[in-house]
This record gives C-alpha cells, sequence and structure tokens, in this order.
C-alpha cells in the first residue's frame, strides 16, 4: 500500500502540472471572442478596449475589398452576423487566405484602432469543406 | 440507380432495428437462430448501404442536379474522379459514407468470427447495428439525407470548391473514417464483454488487430491532413490547432493510451476498469471529431440554430452511449478489480501509466481549449477563445515527456526495475543524448526546445538502435547465422514487439522535424523580372533567387479555369543552379466573382530543408491577365525555408511500416510444428513486448 502511495504521488504530480500548464495556458493566451456589435459597445463603454486583442467573426460586405497598390495591406468592411447596420474597415497586412473572398464569414483577431478602423494581424475563414449553396443560390 | 439506392437506405432501417434487437435477445436467450439472423442483417445492412452509395454516385456522374447534394458540390464541368469521390466532399455524402465503412468493418468481423467465440458475437453484432442504426437516423431523419431533392433541376452545380481538388484533400477524409470507424469493432466486443461477463483480456486479444487498424488509419489520416494544408493553404504550415484538426488528433491521442495501457492488462490483469473507460472514450471521441468536422459548432455557435437536429441528434447519442456504458460498467465493477498492484515506482508498469497520463492531460488540454469559447460563454456569457499559444504551451512540454518515455517504456523492466537494470539500459543513451545535445549548440542550434526535442530524440533512437543490436547479435550467435537473417528472424519472432520499436523511431523522426520548425525563415519581397534575391537557411546555406517573370499560358488538363498566371522562379543554392520552381495564382471559373485568385506554392523539398515559395500577390493582376502586359509584372514574392519538414513524411512511412510489421499475422505456431523453437517462451516474450 505504501508503495501505491508514493506512485500515486507521482500520478496526482503530473496531473497537478498539466493543470497548472492548461490554468497558465488560458490566463495568458485568451482572448475576447466578439460580435461586430459587442466589440462596439464595448469600447463605448470602455475607451481603453481600444488597446486590447480581440477576436471578432463577421461577414465581408461583397464589393468592399480592395487591395492598397504596391503594398501588402488588405481592405474590406465587415459587418454583424445578425445586424447588418453594423458595420466597420478593416485591415490586414498579410497574405490573404486563398478561401477569403469577399462573400465569406471570417475571425479577425486585433484591435479596433480609435479612428474605428480595425487592425487585424490575422485572419481565418470559416472551413472549406462547409460550402454550401442555399436553395436560392442553386436557383440563381 | 439513384432511386433505387434512396430506397436501399430507407430499407436498411428496419433492417438495422431487427439485427439490434435480435441481437441481444439472442445473446441474452443463448438462441442460435436469432443470433444468425443478427448477423447476417449486419451483411444485409452493409449490401444496401453500397447501393445507397452507388446511387450517390450515380447521381454525380449523371450530373443529376435536381440533388441538392450533387447540386452543391459538383458541377458539369467537374472531373471524373472527383465526381467520383463527391460521396465523400461535403457532410451529407460524408455521413453514408461513413455508415457504409462501418457496414464494410462490421460485416467484416461477423465473418471472421462465424465459427469462433460465440459467446462475444450476438452483442457484437448487435452493439454494431446499433451503432450503423443511429447513422441511419441521422441520414434520413436530421435533414441531411444525401437523397435530397431541390424541387427543381439546377441549371449547373456549383462545383467543388477549388481547394478540395487536391490529392490529399480526396484521400483523407476516408483515411480518417477507416480509422474511426474501425475502432468501432473494439469498442462493441469492450461492451459484449461487460454483457457477456467475460471481462479478462480476451476481448482485448480477439481485438488487438483491430486496435492496431484504427491507430495506423488515424494516424496516417491525420498526416495527410497535414500534408494537404502544407501543399495547398499556402501559408508553410502543416497544423493550426484548428478545431477540426483538434477534434482528429483527440481519438487519436486516446487511442494511443489504450494501445500502451491494454498490455498492462494483458500481462498484469490490472487496469481493467481503466481500459473499458479508454475504449468508451476512444469510440465516443471518434463520434466527436464527426460530429465537430461536419457541424462546425466551433466556429460559429450560431450554426446550433442552423441545424438543430443533427446537433441534438448527435448528443443525445453520445449522452446515450456514455450513460449506457456507465451503468454496465458500475453493474460489473466486481469482476472488473485487479488481480496485480504495481509494485515499484519504477517499472514499465510505471513508465506506461505515466504515458497514460500524459496522453489524456493531452487529449483533456486539446478538448479543453476547443471547446474553450463554447465552454466560456456557457459559464461567464461571454465568448472567449485560445489560440495556437495556447495549445503549444500546454502540449509541448507534455510531448517532451512523451517523447522521452517512448526510449525508457522499451527497456525498463517490469514490475521493478533494478538499478543494475537502469544502468545496464540507459548510460549510454543518455551519454548519448547529451552528447548530441552539447554538439548540436556547438554548431549554432541554441533554441532551448528545439535542442531538448533533438537530445531527446537521440536518446531514444539509441536505446532502441541498441535493443535491435543486441537482439540481432545474440540471435547470430546461437543460431550461427549472418547478421541480416538473423535481424529478419528477431523481427518476425515477435513482430508485435519489435513493430512498436519501430513505430516509436517514427515518432521520433516526426518530432524532430516539429523542431525544425523552430529555425523557420520567412522572408518577402517585391520583385521585378531579372531581380535577384538571396535567402540564408539555418542549414547554412544560402539560396539565390532570380525571379524571371510572369506566364499567363495555360496549362493542360486544368478544367474550370478562368486564368492562370505562373511565376517562374530560377533556383541556386550555394552558387549551383539547382532548377526552377514556380507558384501561381489561380482563378477558377467557380470561385465567386470579385473573389481572389488561389495560390499554388512551389516546393522544393531535401531531407535538410524545404524551399517553399508563395506567389503572394500581382501587382496588378488585371494588366497581365487581360492585357498581357509585359511590363506589369511586378509581384511579391515570399521565401520560406522550412528545416527537416520532410521528415515528417518520412516519419510516417516508417510509422507504417512499423504498424504493418506489429498486425502481420504471426507464423510462431505454424513454425512450431515444423521446427524446434528458439525462443523456449515466445508467449511470455510477446506478453512483455512494449508498444
Amino acid at each position: 500500500m505504501k508503495k501505491n502511495g508514493r506512485f500515486m504521488v507521482g500520478l496526482v504530480g503530473v496531473a497537478t502540472v498539466v493543470t497548472y500548464l492548461i490554468w497558465t495556458g488560458v490566463s495568458e493566451t485568451m482572448v475576447y471572442y466578439l460580435t461586430p456589435v459587442e466589440l462596439l459597445e464595448r469600447v463605448e463603454v470602455d475607451p481603453t478596449f481600444h488597446q486590447v486583442g480581440v477576436k471578432v467573426s463577421g461577414q465581408v460586405i461583397p464589393g468592399t475589398y480592395r487591395r492598397q497598390d504596391g503594398e501588402l495591406l488588405h481592405i474590406f468592411e465587415v459587418r454583424d452576423l445578425v445586424d447588418e447596420s453594423i458595420t466597420f474597415p478593416v485591415e490586414f497586412r498579410d497574405a490573404l487566405p486563398d478561401t477569403f473572398t469577399d462573400q465569406v464569414e471570417v475571425v479577425l483577431e486585433g484591435r479596433l484602432r480609435e479612428d474605428g478602423v480595425f487592425e487585424a494581424n490575422t485572419l481565418l475563414t470559416k472551413c472549406a469543406s462547409r460550402y454550401e449553396a442555399s436553395q436560392e443560390e442553386l436557383a440563381g | 440507380m439513384t432511386l433505387l439506392g434512396e430506397f436501399a437506405l430507407w430499407i436498411s432501417l428496419p433492417f438495422a432495428i431487427w439485427g439490434m434487437v435480435v441481437g441481444f435477445v439472442g445473446g441474452r436467450t443463448q438462441r442460435g437462430d436469432l443470433v444468425l439472423s443478427a448477423e447476417r442483417s449486419v451483411y444485409a445492412v452493409f449490401f444496401l448501404h453500397a447501393i445507397a452509395a452507388a446511387g450517390v454516385m450515380a447521381a454525380f456522374l449523371g450530373d443529376r442536379f435536381e440533388y441538392w447534394y450533387v447540386a452543391s458540390y459538383s458541377n458539369a464541368e467537374l472531373e471524373f474522379f472527383y465526381k467520383v469521390t463527391g460521396l465523400w466532399a461535403g457532410q451529407r455524402g460524408s455521413l453514408l459514407f461513413w455508415a457504409l465503412i462501418l457496414g464494410f468493418f462490421s460485416s467484416l468481423c461477423v465473418f471472421q468470427n462465424r465459427k469462433k467465440h460465440r459467446e462475444f458475437m450476438p452483442y457484437v453484432a448487435a452493439v454494431l447495428q446499433t451503432i450503423l442504426l443511429f447513422f441511419i437516423i441521422v441520414l434520413l431523419f436530421a435533414e441531411v439525407n444525401p437523397f435530397e431533392r431541390l424541387g427543381f433541376t439546377a441549371v449547373n452545380g456549383r462545383g467543388l470548391n477549388p481547394q478540395l481538388q487536391n490529392y490529399w484533400m480526396v484521400i483523407h477524409p476516408p483515411t480518417l473514417y477507416l480509422g474511426f470507424t474501425a475502432f468501432t469493432i473494439p469498442f462493441a466486443f469492450a461492451i459484449a464483454a461487460l454483457l457477456n461477463g467475460r471481462l479478462d483480456a480476451r476481448w482485448i486479444q480477439l481485438t488487438r488487430r483491430w486496435i492496431l487498424t484504427s491507430w495506423l488509419f488515424l494516424s496516417v489520416g491525420i498526416v495527410f491532413g497535414m500534408r494537404w494544408a502544407y501543399e495547398e493553404l499556402g501559408w508553410g504550415g502543416y497544423w493550426f490547432w484548428d478545431p477540426v484538426e483538434n477534434a482528429s488528433l483527440l481519438p487519436w491521442l486516446t487511442a494511443t493510451a489504450f494501445l500502451h495501457s491494454i498490455q498492462i492488462q494483458e500481462t498484469r490483469g490490472m487496469l481493467k476498469i481503466w481500459n473499458m473507460s479508454l475504449v468508451l472514450l476512444t469510440f465516443l471521441l471518434t463520434i466527436f471529431a464527426t460530429f465537430l468536422t461536419r457541424s462546425g459548432i466551433i466556429e460559429s455557435v450560431h450554426s446550433f440554430a442552423e441545424e438543430p437536429k443533427i446537433m441534438i441528434t448527435f448528443l443525445s447519442f453520445m449522452a446515450a452511449v456514455f450513460a449506457g456504458c456507465a451503468v454496465l460498467i458500475l453493474y460489473r465493477l466486481p469482476q472488473l478489480r485487479t488481480e496485480n498492484q504495481i509494485e515499484s515506482f519504477v517499472s514499465r508498469e510505471s513508465a506506461f501509466l505515466f504515458n497514460n497520463v500524459l496522453l489524456l492531460g493531452a487529449a483533456f488540454s486539446v478538448f479543453f481549449g476547443t471547446m474553450f469559447p463554447l465552454i466560456s460563454e456557457l459559464i461567464t456569457g461571454q465568448e472567449i477563445s485560445v489560440g495556437p499559444p495556447f495549445f503549444q504551451r500546454v502540449n509541448f512540454p507534455i510531448g517532451l515527456a512523451l517523447l522521452a518515455l517512448a526510449g525508457i517504456g522499451p527497456v525498463i523492466a517490469w514490475r521493478r526495475a533494478t538499478k543494475k537494470n537502469l544502468q545496464k539500459n540507459f548510460s549510454t543513451p543518455v551519454m548519448v543524448g547529451l552528447v548530441v545535445t552539447a554538439a548540436l549548440w556547438i554548431s549554432g542550434a541554441h533554441h532551448p526546445l528545439a535542442l531538448t526535442t533533438w537530445g531527446i530524440s537521440a536518446f531514444v533512437v539509441t536505446v532502441i538502435a541498441t535493443e535491435f543490436w543486441k537482439g540481432t547479435k545474440a540471435r547470430s550467435r546461437i543460431e550461427g547465422e549472418g547478421y541480416i537473417p538473423a535481424l529478419f528472424h528477431l523481427v518476425s519472432r515477435n513482430r508485435r514487439r519489435w513493430g512498436g520499436y519501430i513505430v516509436h523511431v517514427a515518432i521520433v523522426m516526426m518530432f524532430m522535424a516539429f523542431a525544425g520548425a523552430a529555425y523557420n525563415v520567412d522572408e518577402r519581397f517585391h520583385v521585378q523580372p531579372g531581380d535577384v534575391v538571396e535567402v540564408d537557411s539555418p542549414m547554412g546555406h544560402t539560396y539565390t533567387l532570380t525571379y524571371e517573370g510572369l506566364s499567363t499560358a495555360r496549362q493542360n488538363g486544368l478544367r474550370n479555369l478562368l486564368w492562370q498566371a505562373i511565376a517562374t522562379v530560377s533556383v541556386q543554392k550555394d552558387g549551383r543552379s539547382v532548377g526552377v520552381l514556380t507558384t501561381e495564382k489561380r482563378q477558377y471559373t467557380t470561385q465567386d466573382v470579385g473573389s481572389p485568385p488561389m495560390t499554388e506554392v512551389g516546393i522544393r523539398s531535401t531531407f535538410g530543408e524545404d524551399l517553399y515559395l508563395i506567389l503572394s500577390a500581382i501587382d496588378d493582376a488585371e494588366a497581365v491577365v487581360m492585357r498581357g502586359d509585359s511590363n506589369a509584372q511586378g509581384i511579391d514574392l515570399q521565401v520560406l525555408v522550412k528545416p527537416l519538414v520532410n521528415w515528417i513524411w518520412l516519419g510516417c512511412l516508417t510509422l507504417v511500416g512499423g504498424t504493418i510489421i506489429a498486425l502481420w499475422p504471426s507464423v510462431d505456431r505454424k513454425r512450431a510444428a515444423t521446427e524446434p523453437s528458439v525462443e523456449p517462451d515466445a508467449e511470455g516474450a510477446r506478453a512483455g513486448a512494449a508498444g
């Protein structure tokens, strides 16, 4: 029994280390995941939120995408998935993933600058294998 | 054919119900006729699903755009190959495909055991039919029927997303599905053992090959996905800790834990409850992975509202399976008592247990991180997510500890390792590990994590190489054979053990490659034709790249292509010309108007490092493509150097080799009749093997 006890100490030790890693991992790497509506509400209440890195999901507004000539700078607008009146411009300085079109839903990581432009460091699009057409699109 | 397929899918429903009911009743009442009927219903369901799948394929090949599924994933111009594989291109077809493979494995299992292990088979057939029934119900009633009609015939289909038109993407999902579904067989045997009360290691011995097969397909499937991401997604990485990737990793982690812990049960009769729990957990995770990859719940919580039926069906099935198994395990608890105790902290049992705790810790952290947005929203009402940094922080240390165990486990003694055992087996490997680390440090590799990984890798490889060497030498001396025949006979005498060692080496190769990422080079240039840029690689090479210009000539054999712009770059390595790389932008007709073109990367691969070129952007694509303007050829060129990436794919090949050796039917018994055995305790030796 004594040996089992020592053994349990080892296992519990490992479990504790794993838990500790998860705990610190979460607290040091977590970001708020907001909708555009929530983000705009947040910065209104608390202007320091402009400095905080956040993750935002939104729908790219068709026709707003353009690329700054001679620079690796992509500019487009996104809107809230539900409330279509809530929009903001986005600047993204990196190569776009191929799945990006000006019709997709994107998940952006970055911060909302004080001039109201969202400066994105990363951009993800919804998974490609989930592309499915609606009945109306197929009819057209 | 398509109508017949739809009909067949409906007919499979009563067959599955019948098989489930008579299987359980037949097992309980020991009535042979009912059991036989249950087993035959397994074949029937497989046959009906084969017709249903053929129906879907026929709809694809016949361009039947009145079907929603065909219209969404194909168009008239799509290549024949991708029309055939359309069966698993989307959610609906892949659910049917899943049921088809499960039906195939179930039939194979029932056929193999038609004359043996009769105490298990009624329940095995019943459990398999229950799971098949679940998938049939999902297909028919959860609004994901692949035979659903549009109500009109679309003029043309939407076409397959060009990124999915890639060889690896065609074989990646089916390989994973093979792994997921093959694990259902061990699960069914575990449940059968709980039901019939044979709770020794019998069910494990009977399904050992299925477990290994499943693990093999899971491993290969995950690597195929990495390869696809590396070639096609165009950012030079192979793993992003994306929810879909994580979902396929989870059952792999628990299956790996299971593969190790069953050896303790087989040799020492311990960990029975633990193994039951692991098999249940892994099975649930395979279902969870299908659910997650094909529902998109993590990317957007809102998808719950979009597809409530499939969500509720999956969640309630998983809850029911969990509850059912928990009740069975509790009911059998007295018989699941351990037969032995762990004797020492320093023993192989202990190494295996630590391996298990670490693997489960990794699985938990991946699960937790993947579900964190949902969890945080449920608790705080605020969605908070964690990204790749979280997964890396937690899993790098766990991975290194596991890597070290891959070297410790195989040679540490069962029950209790003596000081002598430890010194004999580990002093040289530890020395080698330290010397390699020091040598790498001196040669300029100072990244702590990478250096640790390579040091531990050297330790593990030395341990395993020594084992091979000692075994071969001993056999060569006793039998008077040359070294090569001795090695061959050594391995074939105990395939499971030596195959397992080879898999450990394969894992080491992959870890070495992962660590190479610490030295990735990423440089961006804006170049005009004739411009020369230089990039230094961490291996000490210098690449001199000359941008030759853009060409819009159309390649043959590509369909649905609107235009294509190919950038040609000549490559010199250390001043010597090593050929030409191309990287492209392609615009497909099936893409939406106004969307940017797709990128094709150029890769030059060597054992040391990959040179990876990305055509990030063309300054004035319109001038190049529409007007053929030869003056507007400026581009953004991204140059990556990725050390050791090739070792991932080589490691995967090695892993396949090792697993096949472990899977290969043993010839011991046949040989034993004709020649005297040199290893009198062959059974004991096999039992003592490490995985």
